[in-house]
């Protein structure tokens, strides 16, 4: 009885270790707006939703965006499930090349989607970043395709393995 | 509700002056959809992004409206000179 009581006891230790680490790094996602009801937290441990508030936090977001990812795509749906034609097409175009893709989806956040038009000036979507540089959407990205000069602007992005 | 391909090419003409003009409304008449050739004077020396936002702006009004605009061809009349030779050489090839 002992024996099982704290058998059960460093199990649930090991899995507190376990899931820990794990925990932490999901909710360091950029996407996590909620976190669990654990009394060990605090509000002001609460991961801050970054995407709300004003113009200017938002500016901010998409300036962070396309400097930390090498190849930033503002579209509507999500790269493995294009919810257009056009975004569809980007996602193609790029998914030819050995690169990381990180996108968001201006679909589910109207308050994001008139930022990044207000950002780049550009009034429709897709919208595609390179190394901090506002590319175009589609059109631009599948002529950049067909004249090679994709290729050379992303000889050194790093491939994602 | 919806812009027209008149519209379209009005604003196009009034504002890039070009050589030849080609928009093809694809909405199926709804007026949303639009895809444009465009060869102009005024994109000589000019990246590909800065010609599509010379279309972009000259469609400011209608962009409200338009829920899509493919632009296929923004060249210059030199381009599309050489392009059209190009094609030509191909078919007969």
């Amino acid at each position: 009885m002992a024996t099982s009581l704290s058998n059960m006891f460093f199990k649930g230790l090991a899995n507190r270790s376990l899931t820990r680490p794990l925990n932490g790094l999901f909710y360091c996602t950029r996407y996590s707006t909620s976190v669990s009801n654990d009394s060990d937290t605090h509000d002001d441990f609460k991961p801050a939703n970054k995407l709300e508030g004003s113009d200017i936090s938002l500016a901010n977001v998409i300036e962070q965006d396309v400097k930390d990812n090498p190849v930033m795509v503002y579209m509507k749906g999500v790269p493995d499930l294009p919810q257009c034609g056009f975004s569809s097409l980007a996602v193609r175009v790029l998914k030819h090349y050995d690169v990381p893709i990180s996108a968001r989806n201006i679909l589910e956040d109207a308050e994001l989607k008139n930022a990044v038009k207000a950002f780049s000036n550009w009034p429709t979507f897709p919208q595609i970043f390179i190394k901090g540089e506002f590319i175009g959407g589609s059109d631009i990205i599948l002529n950049m395709h067909q004249t090679g000069e994709l290729k050379e602007k992303l000889k050194d992005v790093t491939s994602k393995k | 509700m919806g812009v027209t391909k008149e519209q379209v090419e009005s604003s196009l003409k009034a504002k890039l002056n070009p050589s030849h003009l080609e928009v093809v409304d694809t909405s199926g008449g709804c007026g949303a959809s639009f895809v444009v050739e465009i060869v102009s004077e005024q994109f000589e020396g000019k990246r590909l992004l800065e010609r599509h936002r010379m279309v972009n702006a000259a469609l400011e009004e209608e962009m409200k409206e338009i829920h899509a605009l493919s632009i296929k061809k923004t060249v210059t009349p030199e381009q599309w000179k050489q392009q059209q030779e190009a094609n030509q050489s191909n078919a007969a090839a």
